[in-house]
């Protein structure tokens, strides 16, 4: 094994200056686009953070000021914390929920299986603004229809955005009816998955709640921490709803960093202030990230080795 | 072949590389911008070495996308065909940036000559001293009083239009009650007990019964009896209109706290809490007027003027019947005024020929597009106290008639009206978030006016202090 081992790696040697050269003069436009675009904006924001500096005027160093004054003195920093952390925990478990249950349904041969597909995908796809006026006028308090529809069926209204304890159930739900991007990569994924071993097991007499639980969730996991980390970053930088029917209230109860950010830096000009809380916002998404991928491994099985 | 295959690699790579740079640019700055800065810039340089017998080159900020760009070059263009010492060139900003954009230009020095701000941003901009005096800008022609926005007494700008607060009301749901309709003069003015009482006759359940009835069922409203705004600007109104407020007259103080402030803010909160009068409205969006007048199940909402010409116009085309009159009062009749205004920038170097641009800018035929469709009111005095000229703004196919216009708002526009906040008070903007967010909690009942504004106090000065 050594032995081969080692000759191959001489082989390859002279071939791989060769490779290699290429290989990183393609990575240059990447590599550039991420330094000049990510890097160094992102570097540029931690070091405005420490200075005082309202756009018009010449900055002033405040050293940890705008920090200090984030958690102790700020009337929205810590609901806003709290706020886009409930949020994304409901919204990305739902959409997880929801798209791994439509991708399975998508998968088996159910008639016009093509227009269903595009129907589950179509509303990722819509502008994000129209979606949720729209849905704001479905939740709508005095005249909305599903209020419409609870009172003719004798039940009392619910105040699905008026309420500071069901704003963000109300709008994680948009996000998980958003979430069709998700199906199409679970249903990628699902048809991935052996049909072999589903046959193995049926021999065997597993039920479909075994084959499921054994076959199919196993297959897919590597499918699931992809979904799982791209549905947790989207939905830590949600919005939209904020900007275009919420305004982070009623109170603090839907202020999403995103959207405190962006009042501090463009509608008051606290340029300094809203940087600070980028960093911070930087920080939380990195750690959340951070612990998904220390447990990725115990959970995720790859099929094709360690 | 191999030699072949090695230079389109770097060709490749080298498209990629460019292509790769010219985004970076895009993200940047939109080409758009980096095209207009660039002439702005060599704008400058023609000026600095301009001899005489040249023209004198300006440029005026707006904000709005490509249609209002349009619109606005269109204007200018007159502009410059009406006369050859100036040529005034548009810079267009989108909205979302246009702060941003002004105050990177400030601190390089570089800011339009004139341009369009927002009201809350007017005081903060004068304070770092960017404008230039305008005071006589419109010597000869008088402006309402109040729309001259002030900083330590020295007038910074004028609103390019004039807007106040009033009350809209649906005709047929008044006649199906057979109640009078609401005062259209402020001699006449509801207070709001009256107010009150009319909205809950106005109020009718499933039933047909009307909120002063036994056996009134609350939780099957099908019509409501009003809606007043409750978005944190609009509400001062009634902190004024209790005798409290907001801020001191000289904007320096914070008196928010005043037992008669919070006594009024409870009051427009107690219409869906206690009187079971208004819908559920938590303040968090500018589309009142459409939310409840024009949905038909409101009878009267409060908002501002230019709901006639954004909204209304359409609305009543489609079947609304509506009326306009004052705003109810509780101890002293007043509505608020605002409006937009246009600035002189002090980095100029061009101010009379700025303000001679601006003269003629917000003149009354080339804000006319704006006032004959009811979405601006006149800046011009004249317009509301020489009867032939306010007909002359008034009797047209989209304004209420004029008998009723004409008390409701032209003479309540002159008689009885205080300036919103922004025309001399800083840190606006934040102080209206955090009072906004404050009272968040009111409109479902969660918490009082007061307890939410006595225990939220020190957050609200911070704000107020820009601390």
């Amino acid at each position: 094994m050594s032995i081969l081992f080692k000759k191959s790696k001489r082989r390859r040697s002279r071939m791989s200056i060769k490779e290699e050269r290429t290989a990183y003069l393609y990575l240059i436009p990447a590599f550039m686009g991420l330094t000049f675009i990510t890097y160094l904006p992102l570097l540029g924001v931690f070091g405005i953070s420490f200075f005082e500096w309202k756009g018009i005027s010449a900055p002033r160093f405040n050293g940890l000021d705008n920090y200090i004054k984030l958690f102790t003195r700020d009337h929205f920093f810590i609901d806003s914390i709290k706020v886009t952390v409930y949020f994304s925990l409901i919204a990305v478990l739902g959409s997880m929920i929801y798209s791994l249950f439509i991708a399975m349904l998508l998968n088996r041969k159910i008639p016009a299986r093509g227009f269903f597909r595009a129907i589950f995908y179509v509303p990722y796809v819509l502008p994000a603004t129209a979606v949720y006026i729209g849905w704001s006028w479905l939740y709508e308090t005095n005249f909305g229809l599903f209020n419409y529809l609870l009172t003719k069926i004798g039940l009392n209204r619910v105040q699905f955005l008026a309420s500071s304890k069901l704003v963000v159930p109300s709008l994680a739900v948009i996000s998980v009816w958003l979430s069709g991007n998700l199906i199409v990569i679970f249903l990628a994924g699902l048809q991935n998955v052996p049909r072999i071993y589903h046959e193995a097991a049926e021999i065997d007499g597993a039920n479909s709640w075994q084959r499921f639980r054994h076959i199919t969730i196993p297959c897919m996991t590597p499918i699931i921490f992809y979904n799982l980390l791209m549905s947790l970053v989207t939905n830590m930088q949600i919005v939209v709803p904020a900007l275009s029917i919420t305004n982070g209230g009623p109170g603090n109860a839907s202020m999403f960093m995103t959207y405190l950010m962006y009042r501090y830096a463009f509608l008051s000009n606290q340029i300094g202030y809203a940087c600070a809380i980028s960093f911070i916002f930087f920080l939380i998404i990195a750690i959340f990230t951070g612990i998904l991928f220390a447990t990725s491994k115990a959970w995720i099985f790859y099929e094709g080795g360690d | 072949m191999k030699a072949m295959k090695k230079v389109l690699v770097l060709l490749l790579v080298a498209a990629m590389v460019f292509g790769t740079m010219a985004c970076g640019k895009d993200t940047k700055e939109p080409d758009g911008d980096t095209k207009k800065t660039q002439d702005t810039d060599s704008g400058k340089k023609d000026q600095e070495d301009s001899k005489p017998g040249e023209k004198i080159k300006l440029t005026f900020s707006i904000w709005g996308g490509q249609d209002e760009q349009a619109n606005t070059q269109e204007t200018v263009d007159k502009f410059n065909a009406s006369q050859d010492r100036i040529e005034v060139e548009v810079l267009a900003i989108p909205w979302e940036n246009y702060l941003t954009k002004l105050n990177s230009m400030a601190t390089a020095n570089e800011l339009p000559d004139t341009g369009m701000m927002m009201e809350t941003a007017v005081i903060p901009y004068a304070k770092e001293g960017m404008f230039a005096d305008v005071s006589d800008m419109f010597a000869g022609q008088k402006v309402l009083d109040c729309l001259a926005f002030t900083y330590e007494g020295e007038v910074m700008a004028y609103s390019s239009a004039n807007e106040i607060l009033m009350l809209f009301y649906n005709r047929d749901l008044f006649d199906a009650a057979n109640i009078p309709y609401p005062p259209a003069d402020a001699a006449n003015a509801w207070t709001w007990d009256e107010f009150v009482h009319t909205a809950k006759l106005l109020t009718l359940d499933a039933n047909g019964k009307n909120a002063t009835e036994a056996g009134f069922d609350p939780d099957n409203i099908v019509q409501y009896g009003c809606s007043v705004e409750n978005l944190t600007w609009q509400l001062e109104v009634w902190a004024l209109s209790n005798g409290g407020g907001y801020f001191s007259e000289d904007g320096k103080e914070l008196i928010i706290d005043d037992p008669a402030t919070i006594e009024a803010l409870q009051k427009v909160a107690d219409l869906y809490l206690v009187d079971k009068v208004a819908p559920l409205s938590t303040g968090t969006t500018d589309d009142g007027i459409p939310r409840t007048l024009i949905t038909g199940k409101v009878a009267m909402a409060t908002n501002g003027q230019w709901n006639i010409g954004t909204c209304l116009k359409t609305a009543r085309d489609e079947g609304l019947n509506y009326g306009v009159g004052v705003l109810p009062y509780m101890k002293e009749k007043v509505t608020i005024c605002t409006g937009g205004p246009t600035v002189v920038f002090s980095q100029t170097k061009h101010p009379e020929e700025a303000k001679e641009f601006l003269r003629w800018y917000n003149s009354i035929e080339n804000s006319w597009a704006l006032i004959e469709t009811g979405t601006w009111m006149p800046i011009f005095e004249e317009y509301y106290t020489n009867e032939e000229l306010t007909r002359k703004w008034v009797e047209n196919e989209a304004f209420p008639p004029y008998e009723e216009y004409k008390t409701a708002v032209v003479d309540y526009a002159v008689d009885y009206t205080k300036q919103a906040a922004w025309y001399y008070t800083d840190n606006i903007d934040n102080f209206y978030a955090v009072l906004g967010s404050v009272l968040g909690e009111v409109w479902t009942g969660g918490t009082t006016v007061e307890d939410a504004i006595t225990s939220n106090i020190s957050v609200l000065r911070d704000a107020f202090e820009g601390k």
